[in-house]
Protein backbone atom coordinates (compact mmCIF):
# COMPACT_ATOMS: atom_id res chain seq x y z
CA UNK A 1 0.00 0.00 0.00
CA UNK A 2 1.27 3.32 -1.03
CA UNK A 3 -0.44 6.24 -0.45
CA UNK A 4 0.82 9.95 -1.17
CA UNK A 5 0.08 13.29 -1.65
CA UNK A 6 2.03 15.08 -4.65
CA UNK A 7 2.45 19.01 -4.51
CA UNK A 8 2.16 20.41 -7.82
CA UNK A 9 1.27 23.27 -9.80
CA UNK A 10 -1.51 23.46 -12.10
CA UNK A 11 -1.37 23.34 -15.81
CA UNK A 12 -4.38 25.15 -17.18
CA UNK A 13 -3.65 28.54 -16.54
CA UNK A 14 -0.68 31.27 -15.95
CA UNK A 15 -2.25 31.93 -11.95
CA UNK A 16 -0.05 28.71 -10.69
CA UNK A 17 -2.14 27.12 -8.15
CA UNK A 18 -1.22 24.58 -5.90
CA UNK A 19 -2.62 21.45 -5.09
CA UNK A 20 -1.72 17.94 -3.76
CA UNK A 21 -2.44 14.93 -6.51
CA UNK A 22 -3.63 12.10 -4.56
CA UNK A 23 -1.87 9.01 -5.97
CA UNK A 24 -2.95 5.37 -3.91
CA UNK A 25 -0.70 2.71 -5.60
CA UNK A 26 0.63 4.90 -8.55
CA UNK A 27 -2.91 5.79 -9.46
CA UNK A 28 -4.16 9.20 -9.59
CA UNK A 29 -7.23 8.82 -7.18
CA UNK A 30 -8.24 12.89 -6.22
CA UNK A 31 -7.14 16.82 -6.19
CA UNK A 32 -6.67 18.61 -2.89
CA UNK A 33 -6.47 22.38 -3.34
CA UNK A 34 -3.48 23.45 -0.65
CA UNK A 35 -4.34 25.38 1.35
CA UNK A 36 -0.69 27.04 2.76
CA UNK A 37 -0.46 28.29 -1.00
CA UNK A 38 -0.04 31.97 -0.89
CA UNK A 39 -1.88 32.02 -4.62
CA UNK A 40 -4.89 29.92 -4.05
CA UNK A 41 -5.46 29.43 -0.20
CA UNK A 42 -7.28 26.00 -0.43
CA UNK A 43 -9.09 27.34 -3.60
CA UNK A 44 -9.59 25.83 -7.12
CA UNK A 45 -11.35 26.52 -10.38
CA UNK A 46 -13.54 23.59 -12.15
CA UNK A 47 -10.72 22.62 -14.09
CA UNK A 48 -7.81 22.39 -11.24
CA UNK A 49 -10.61 20.38 -9.52
CA UNK A 50 -10.63 17.36 -11.77
CA UNK A 51 -6.77 17.57 -12.95
CA UNK A 52 -6.61 14.10 -12.16
CA UNK A 53 -8.94 13.18 -14.58
CA UNK A 54 -7.04 13.88 -17.59
CA UNK A 55 -3.58 12.82 -16.87
CA UNK A 56 -4.83 9.44 -16.86
CA UNK A 57 -7.65 9.79 -19.42
CA UNK A 58 -8.02 6.81 -22.68
CA UNK A 59 -8.51 10.14 -24.54
CA UNK A 60 -5.11 11.61 -24.21
CA UNK A 61 -3.51 12.29 -26.95
CA UNK A 62 0.11 10.93 -26.70
CA UNK A 63 1.49 10.90 -30.40
CA UNK A 64 1.71 13.33 -33.32
CA UNK A 65 -1.67 12.34 -35.89
CA UNK A 66 -2.14 13.28 -39.67
CA UNK A 67 -5.63 12.54 -40.71
CA UNK A 68 -4.88 10.35 -43.99
CA UNK A 69 -7.99 10.06 -46.16
CA UNK A 70 -10.42 11.11 -43.44
CA UNK A 71 -8.75 8.72 -40.91
CA UNK A 72 -6.54 10.09 -38.14
CA UNK A 73 -3.25 8.31 -38.08
CA UNK A 74 -0.60 8.42 -35.51
CA UNK A 75 2.65 9.15 -37.36
CA UNK A 76 6.30 9.86 -36.12
CA UNK A 77 7.19 13.21 -34.77
CA UNK A 78 9.67 14.05 -37.83
CA UNK A 79 6.66 13.04 -40.14
CA UNK A 80 4.32 15.52 -38.25
CA UNK A 81 6.98 17.89 -38.43
CA UNK A 82 7.78 17.55 -42.09
CA UNK A 83 3.83 18.14 -42.83
CA UNK A 84 3.47 20.96 -40.68
CA UNK A 85 6.34 23.23 -42.00
CA UNK A 86 5.33 22.21 -45.64
CA UNK A 87 1.55 22.79 -45.26
CA UNK A 88 2.65 26.15 -43.60
CA UNK A 89 5.07 27.56 -46.00
CA UNK A 90 2.26 26.26 -48.88
CA UNK A 91 -0.10 28.23 -47.16
CA UNK A 92 2.00 31.46 -46.37
CA UNK A 93 2.86 31.27 -50.54
CA UNK A 94 -0.85 30.78 -51.65
CA UNK A 95 -2.37 32.75 -49.26
CA UNK A 96 -0.16 35.05 -47.78
CA UNK A 97 0.81 35.40 -44.00
CA UNK A 98 -2.19 36.29 -42.84
CA UNK A 99 -3.91 32.90 -43.42
CA UNK A 100 -2.08 31.56 -40.31
CA UNK A 101 -2.91 32.21 -37.02
CA UNK A 102 -1.30 30.86 -34.23
CA UNK A 103 -2.73 29.73 -30.28
CA UNK A 104 -0.78 29.83 -27.45
CA UNK A 105 -1.27 27.73 -24.79
CA UNK A 106 -0.62 27.98 -20.88
CA UNK A 107 0.32 24.59 -20.67
CA UNK A 108 3.57 25.69 -21.74
CA UNK A 109 6.44 28.06 -20.49
CA UNK A 110 6.97 31.49 -20.83
CA UNK A 111 9.92 31.26 -22.91
CA UNK A 112 8.07 28.94 -24.54
CA UNK A 113 5.31 31.13 -25.63
CA UNK A 114 7.66 33.66 -26.22
CA UNK A 115 9.48 31.47 -28.93
CA UNK A 116 6.20 31.01 -30.41
CA UNK A 117 4.94 34.58 -31.14
CA UNK A 118 8.12 35.01 -32.41
CA UNK A 119 8.17 32.82 -34.95
CA UNK A 120 4.84 34.02 -36.06
CA UNK A 121 5.97 37.08 -36.44
CA UNK A 122 9.52 36.91 -37.45
CA UNK A 123 9.31 33.99 -39.17
CA UNK A 124 6.10 33.52 -40.82
CA UNK A 125 4.56 37.26 -40.54
CA UNK A 126 1.32 37.68 -39.36
CA UNK A 127 0.12 39.54 -35.76
CA UNK A 128 -2.63 36.47 -35.48
CA UNK A 129 -1.51 35.15 -31.85
CA UNK A 130 -3.91 34.03 -29.63
CA UNK A 131 -3.81 32.02 -26.50
CA UNK A 132 -6.33 29.16 -25.59
CA UNK A 133 -7.36 30.84 -21.93
CA UNK A 134 -9.72 33.05 -24.86
CA UNK A 135 -11.02 30.16 -26.11
CA UNK B 1 -34.71 26.28 3.66
CA UNK B 2 -36.63 28.60 1.55
CA UNK B 3 -37.73 30.90 4.29
CA UNK B 4 -34.05 31.13 5.21
CA UNK B 5 -33.20 32.50 2.21
CA UNK B 6 -35.91 35.14 1.59
CA UNK B 7 -38.37 32.94 -0.45
CA UNK B 8 -42.17 32.61 0.75
CA UNK B 9 -42.65 29.00 2.22
CA UNK B 10 -45.70 28.36 0.51
CA UNK B 11 -44.17 27.95 -2.80
CA UNK B 12 -43.41 24.88 -2.40
CA UNK B 13 -45.71 21.84 -1.01
CA UNK B 14 -45.70 18.05 -0.58
CA UNK B 15 -48.89 16.41 -0.99
CA UNK B 16 -48.80 12.02 -0.64
CA UNK B 17 -52.02 11.79 -3.36
CA UNK B 18 -52.83 8.20 -4.09
CA UNK B 19 -52.95 7.71 -8.09
CA UNK B 20 -56.44 6.36 -7.54
CA UNK B 21 -57.47 9.43 -5.96
CA UNK B 22 -57.84 11.78 -8.86
CA UNK B 23 -60.38 14.17 -6.90
CA UNK B 24 -58.13 15.15 -4.12
CA UNK B 25 -55.54 15.70 -6.66
CA UNK B 26 -57.46 18.34 -8.46
CA UNK B 27 -58.47 20.01 -5.36
CA UNK B 28 -54.67 19.88 -4.31
CA UNK B 29 -53.90 21.09 -7.62
CA UNK B 30 -56.68 24.13 -7.67
CA UNK B 31 -55.88 24.65 -4.24
CA UNK B 32 -52.38 25.14 -4.38
CA UNK B 33 -52.49 26.86 -7.71
CA UNK B 34 -54.99 29.77 -5.88
CA UNK B 35 -52.84 30.15 -2.81
CA UNK B 36 -50.13 30.44 -5.51
CA UNK B 37 -51.80 33.42 -7.44
CA UNK B 38 -52.76 35.09 -3.80
CA UNK B 39 -48.98 34.98 -3.25
CA UNK B 40 -48.19 36.69 -6.78
CA UNK B 41 -45.37 36.50 -9.25
CA UNK B 42 -42.05 34.91 -7.98
CA UNK B 43 -38.76 36.51 -7.07
CA UNK B 44 -37.14 34.19 -8.85
CA UNK B 45 -38.69 34.48 -12.50
CA UNK B 46 -36.37 34.04 -15.28
CA UNK B 47 -36.20 38.30 -15.88
CA UNK B 48 -35.16 38.82 -12.19
CA UNK B 49 -32.91 36.28 -11.62
CA UNK B 50 -31.11 37.90 -15.12
CA UNK B 51 -31.12 41.16 -13.26
CA UNK B 52 -29.67 39.70 -9.98
CA UNK B 53 -27.43 38.14 -11.28
CA UNK C 1 -0.63 18.21 22.29
CA UNK C 2 1.09 17.11 19.73
CA UNK C 3 4.02 15.10 21.50
CA UNK C 4 0.63 12.58 23.04
CA UNK C 5 -0.71 12.02 19.48
CA UNK C 6 2.65 11.36 18.06
CA UNK C 7 3.09 8.97 20.81
CA UNK C 8 0.33 7.25 20.18
CA UNK C 9 0.10 7.11 17.00
CA UNK C 10 3.86 5.79 17.43
CA UNK C 11 2.52 2.75 19.87
CA UNK C 12 -0.34 1.96 17.15
CA UNK C 13 2.34 2.00 14.27
CA UNK C 14 4.27 -0.06 17.06
CA UNK C 15 2.12 -2.46 17.75
CA UNK C 16 0.69 -3.41 14.31
CA UNK C 17 -2.77 -2.49 15.38
CA UNK C 18 -2.59 -0.14 12.27
CA UNK C 19 -1.84 -0.24 8.54
CA UNK C 20 -1.11 3.67 8.61
CA UNK C 21 -1.74 6.88 10.27
CA UNK C 22 -4.05 9.45 8.29
CA UNK C 23 -2.95 12.81 9.54
CA UNK C 24 -1.61 16.35 8.49
CA UNK C 25 2.58 17.00 7.87
CA UNK C 26 4.61 19.49 7.73
CA UNK C 27 7.05 19.01 4.32
CA UNK C 28 8.49 21.55 1.97
CA UNK C 29 6.93 24.58 4.06
CA UNK C 30 3.02 23.26 3.06
CA UNK C 31 0.96 21.36 5.03
CA UNK C 32 -0.48 18.03 3.89
CA UNK C 33 -2.05 15.56 4.46
CA UNK C 34 -0.53 12.02 4.76
CA UNK C 35 -0.42 8.52 5.50
CA UNK C 36 2.46 7.65 7.85
CA UNK C 37 3.26 3.73 8.11
CA UNK C 38 6.35 4.18 9.79
CA UNK C 39 6.99 5.89 13.37
CA UNK C 40 10.01 7.42 11.88
CA UNK C 41 7.98 9.92 9.39
CA UNK C 42 5.86 10.98 12.53
CA UNK C 43 8.42 13.75 13.19
CA UNK C 44 6.70 15.81 10.45
CA UNK C 45 3.46 15.16 11.90
CA UNK C 46 0.99 18.65 12.10
CA UNK C 47 -2.28 19.03 13.81
CA UNK C 48 -3.89 20.90 10.86
CA UNK C 49 -1.66 24.20 11.71
CA UNK C 50 0.21 26.46 9.70
CA UNK C 51 0.59 29.49 10.75
CA UNK C 52 -2.94 29.83 13.12
CA UNK C 53 -4.56 27.23 14.69
CA UNK C 54 -6.71 24.81 12.72
CA UNK C 55 -5.72 27.12 9.56
CA UNK C 56 -5.12 23.82 7.22
CA UNK C 57 -7.03 20.84 7.97
CA UNK C 58 -7.65 18.85 5.17
CA UNK C 59 -10.37 16.43 4.46
CA UNK C 60 -8.91 13.12 6.42
CA UNK C 61 -12.35 11.23 6.61
CA UNK C 62 -12.04 11.66 2.94
CA UNK C 63 -8.58 9.92 2.32
CA UNK C 64 -9.89 7.20 4.75
CA UNK C 65 -12.93 6.39 2.54
CA UNK C 66 -10.53 6.17 -0.77
CA UNK C 67 -8.08 3.28 1.43
CA UNK C 68 -11.16 1.82 2.79
CA UNK C 69 -12.44 1.32 -0.32
CA UNK C 70 -9.62 -0.27 -1.79
CA UNK C 71 -8.29 -1.85 1.32
CA UNK C 72 -11.25 -3.02 3.41
CA UNK C 73 -9.53 -5.44 5.41
CA UNK C 74 -6.63 -2.50 7.13
CA UNK C 75 -6.82 -1.12 10.09
CA UNK C 76 -6.13 2.50 9.84
CA UNK C 77 -5.49 5.57 12.67
CA UNK C 78 -6.82 8.54 12.29
CA UNK C 79 -6.28 12.27 13.86
CA UNK C 80 -10.04 13.27 14.48
CA UNK C 81 -11.21 16.62 15.94
CA UNK C 82 -14.76 17.39 16.77
CA UNK C 83 -16.17 17.85 13.19
CA UNK C 84 -13.84 14.60 11.61
CA UNK C 85 -15.08 12.60 14.57
CA UNK C 86 -18.90 13.46 13.68
CA UNK C 87 -17.97 12.90 10.00
CA UNK C 88 -16.86 9.14 10.70
CA UNK C 89 -19.82 8.57 13.01
CA UNK C 90 -22.11 9.93 9.72
CA UNK C 91 -20.01 7.75 7.60
CA UNK C 92 -20.23 4.33 9.89
CA UNK C 93 -24.10 4.90 9.48
CA UNK C 94 -24.16 5.18 5.79
CA UNK C 95 -22.11 2.18 5.83
CA UNK C 96 -19.36 4.18 3.96
CA UNK C 97 -16.77 3.08 6.89
CA UNK C 98 -16.41 0.36 9.12
CA UNK C 99 -15.80 1.40 12.93
CA UNK C 100 -13.70 -1.98 13.67
CA UNK C 101 -11.19 -0.75 10.53
CA UNK C 102 -11.03 2.80 11.98
CA UNK C 103 -8.74 3.85 15.33
CA UNK C 104 -9.35 7.58 16.29
CA UNK C 105 -6.98 9.88 18.06
CA UNK C 106 -8.78 12.69 18.96
CA UNK C 107 -7.65 16.26 19.85
CA UNK C 108 -10.10 18.60 21.60
CA UNK C 109 -9.95 22.44 19.71
CA UNK C 110 -9.17 25.38 21.53
CA UNK C 111 -11.80 28.12 22.47
CA UNK C 112 -10.44 30.45 19.67
CA UNK C 113 -11.11 27.64 17.06
CA UNK C 114 -14.22 26.64 18.28
CA UNK C 115 -15.67 30.23 18.49
CA UNK C 116 -14.35 31.21 15.13
CA UNK C 117 -16.55 27.97 13.79
CA UNK C 118 -19.42 28.33 16.08
CA UNK C 119 -19.13 24.58 16.69
CA UNK C 120 -21.64 22.62 18.50
CA UNK C 121 -18.94 20.13 19.61
CA UNK C 122 -15.65 21.05 19.29
CA UNK C 123 -14.06 18.32 20.98
CA UNK C 124 -14.31 14.63 19.86
CA UNK C 125 -15.46 11.91 22.32
CA UNK C 126 -12.67 10.41 24.38
CA UNK C 127 -10.14 12.61 23.00
CA UNK C 128 -6.47 11.92 24.19
CA UNK C 129 -5.32 15.59 24.25
CA UNK C 130 -6.60 19.27 24.30
CA UNK C 131 -9.59 20.76 27.28
CA UNK C 132 -13.11 20.23 25.59
CA UNK C 133 -14.70 23.60 25.59
CA UNK C 134 -18.45 24.20 25.87
CA UNK C 135 -19.94 24.95 22.07
CA UNK C 136 -20.45 28.57 21.31
CA UNK C 137 -23.79 29.98 19.97
CA UNK C 138 -24.56 30.42 16.16
CA UNK C 139 -24.48 34.17 15.74
CA UNK C 140 -24.33 33.82 11.89
CA UNK C 141 -26.84 32.00 11.72
CA UNK C 142 -29.49 34.49 13.81
CA UNK C 143 -28.02 37.26 11.75
CA UNK C 144 -29.90 35.91 8.78
CA UNK C 145 -32.92 34.95 10.60
CA UNK C 146 -32.92 38.63 11.93
CA UNK C 147 -33.44 40.34 8.42
CA UNK C 148 -37.08 40.64 6.74
CA UNK C 149 -37.78 37.81 3.70
CA UNK C 150 -36.93 40.56 1.81
CA UNK C 151 -33.46 41.34 2.83
CA UNK C 152 -32.88 37.75 3.52
CA UNK C 153 -33.65 37.09 -0.38
CA UNK C 154 -31.61 40.39 -1.49
CA UNK C 155 -28.63 38.78 0.86
CA UNK C 156 -28.81 35.28 -0.69
CA UNK C 157 -29.29 36.10 -4.21
CA UNK C 158 -25.92 38.30 -3.61
CA UNK C 159 -24.04 35.25 -2.65
CA UNK C 160 -25.34 33.05 -4.75
CA UNK C 161 -24.82 35.02 -7.74
CA UNK C 162 -20.67 35.18 -6.72
CA UNK C 163 -20.98 31.43 -7.56
CA UNK C 164 -18.12 30.50 -10.35
CA UNK C 165 -19.85 26.49 -10.65
CA UNK C 166 -16.24 25.33 -9.56
CA UNK C 167 -18.17 22.18 -6.91
CA UNK C 168 -15.17 22.89 -5.10
CA UNK C 169 -17.82 22.62 -2.15
CA UNK C 170 -18.75 18.73 -3.08
CA UNK C 171 -15.37 18.03 -3.87
CA UNK C 172 -13.63 19.02 -0.79
CA UNK C 173 -16.90 17.73 1.04
CA UNK C 174 -16.01 14.51 3.64
CA UNK C 175 -19.62 13.59 3.16
CA UNK C 176 -20.08 13.61 -0.13
CA UNK C 177 -19.32 10.15 -1.43
CA UNK C 178 -22.15 9.70 -4.55
CA UNK C 179 -20.96 8.05 -7.53
CA UNK C 180 -24.12 9.86 -9.00
CA UNK C 181 -24.95 13.64 -8.20
CA UNK C 182 -27.59 15.58 -8.34
CA UNK C 183 -25.83 19.08 -8.78
CA UNK C 184 -24.49 17.32 -11.93
CA UNK C 185 -28.54 16.47 -13.08
CA UNK C 186 -28.67 18.55 -16.27
CA UNK C 187 -32.58 18.58 -15.20
CA UNK C 188 -31.57 20.68 -12.37
CA UNK C 189 -28.62 22.25 -13.10
CA UNK C 190 -28.06 23.30 -16.88
CA UNK C 191 -24.60 22.54 -18.34
CA UNK C 192 -22.69 25.03 -19.34
CA UNK C 193 -24.09 27.97 -18.16
CA UNK C 194 -22.96 30.64 -15.72
CA UNK C 195 -24.13 32.19 -13.10
CA UNK C 196 -25.22 28.79 -11.95
CA UNK C 197 -28.93 28.14 -11.66
CA UNK C 198 -29.82 30.08 -8.15
CA UNK C 199 -30.74 29.27 -5.78
CA UNK C 200 -31.57 25.75 -6.88
CA UNK C 201 -27.51 24.71 -7.14
CA UNK C 202 -27.24 25.94 -3.43
CA UNK C 203 -30.51 24.45 -2.03
CA UNK C 204 -30.13 21.04 -3.83
CA UNK C 205 -26.86 20.58 -2.08
CA UNK C 206 -28.18 22.31 1.44
CA UNK C 207 -31.19 19.86 1.09
CA UNK C 208 -28.71 16.79 0.23
CA UNK C 209 -26.77 17.81 3.78
CA UNK C 210 -30.01 17.57 5.89
CA UNK C 211 -28.71 14.58 7.92
CA UNK C 212 -25.48 14.45 7.01
CA UNK C 213 -23.52 17.85 7.06
CA UNK C 214 -21.22 17.83 10.11
CA UNK C 215 -20.31 21.16 10.10
CA UNK C 216 -16.67 20.60 9.35
CA UNK C 217 -16.80 24.17 7.30
CA UNK C 218 -14.02 23.26 4.55
CA UNK C 219 -16.43 23.99 1.96
CA UNK C 220 -16.35 27.49 3.03
CA UNK C 221 -13.14 27.28 3.20
CA UNK C 222 -12.80 25.74 -0.36
CA UNK C 223 -15.34 28.34 -1.97
CA UNK C 224 -12.87 30.51 -4.15
CA UNK C 225 -15.87 33.04 -4.31
CA UNK C 226 -16.60 33.07 -0.13
CA UNK C 227 -19.98 32.32 -0.26
CA UNK C 228 -20.95 31.28 3.36
CA UNK C 229 -22.06 27.59 2.72
CA UNK C 230 -21.37 26.89 6.30
CA UNK C 231 -24.19 29.54 7.32
CA UNK C 232 -26.49 27.80 4.83
CA UNK C 233 -26.13 24.23 5.95
CA UNK C 234 -25.98 25.19 9.67
CA UNK C 235 -29.68 26.16 9.04
CA UNK C 236 -30.24 22.74 7.56
CA UNK C 237 -28.58 20.90 10.52
CA UNK C 238 -30.61 23.36 13.13
CA UNK C 239 -33.67 22.83 11.24
CA UNK C 240 -33.13 18.91 11.54
CA UNK C 241 -32.52 19.73 15.25
CA UNK C 242 -35.58 21.25 15.71
CA UNK C 243 -38.14 19.03 13.74
CA UNK C 244 -36.33 16.00 14.70
CA UNK C 245 -34.13 16.26 17.72
CA UNK C 246 -31.33 14.78 15.39
CA UNK C 247 -27.59 16.39 15.11
CA UNK C 248 -25.43 14.70 12.46
CA UNK C 249 -22.74 12.77 14.25
CA UNK C 250 -23.34 13.59 17.82
CA UNK C 251 -24.17 10.27 18.83
CA UNK C 252 -21.89 7.28 17.46
CA UNK C 253 -25.16 4.96 16.98
CA UNK C 254 -28.09 7.33 16.08
CA UNK C 255 -30.19 6.70 12.96
CA UNK C 256 -30.88 9.06 10.72
CA UNK C 257 -34.81 10.29 11.45
CA UNK C 258 -34.96 10.73 7.56
CA UNK C 259 -34.16 6.89 6.50
CA UNK C 260 -37.07 5.55 8.92
CA UNK C 261 -40.24 4.58 7.52
CA UNK C 262 -43.13 5.20 9.43
CA UNK C 263 -45.14 7.67 11.34
CA UNK C 264 -43.36 11.17 11.87
CA UNK C 265 -41.56 10.57 15.36
CA UNK C 266 -42.39 13.47 18.45
CA UNK C 267 -40.57 16.57 18.14
CA UNK C 268 -37.66 16.91 20.09
CA UNK C 269 -36.89 12.97 19.79
CA UNK C 270 -37.25 10.36 22.27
Amino acid sequence: MDYQNILTTCTYCGCGCNFFLEVLDGELTGTIPCKTSPVNEGKLCIKGWNVHEFVQSDKRLKRPMIRKNGNLEEVSWDEALDYTAARLKTVKAEKGSDAVGFFASAKVTCEENYLMQKFARAAVGTNSVDHCARL
Amino acid sequence: MLGFCGIEAERLRARWVSSAEAPEFVEEVNDFISALKQIGPSPLKKNTAQNVA
Amino acid sequence: MIEIVRQKAGELLNQGKIKGFIAPSRENGHVAPRLFTRVEELSTLNLGDSSSEGDARYPLDKILITLHRKYPDDCFGILVRGCDQRGLYTLYRLNQLNPDRVIEVGIACSPGLAKACECLKPFPDDAVAGDPVAPEGQKAVEMVEDMDMAGRFEFWMDQFSKCVKCYGCRDICPMCFCNECSLECKDLVSKGDLPVDIPVFHLVRAMHMADRCIDCGLCEEACPSDIPLRTLYKKTGRIMDEEFGFTSGINKHEKSPLSIMGPAPDKKGP
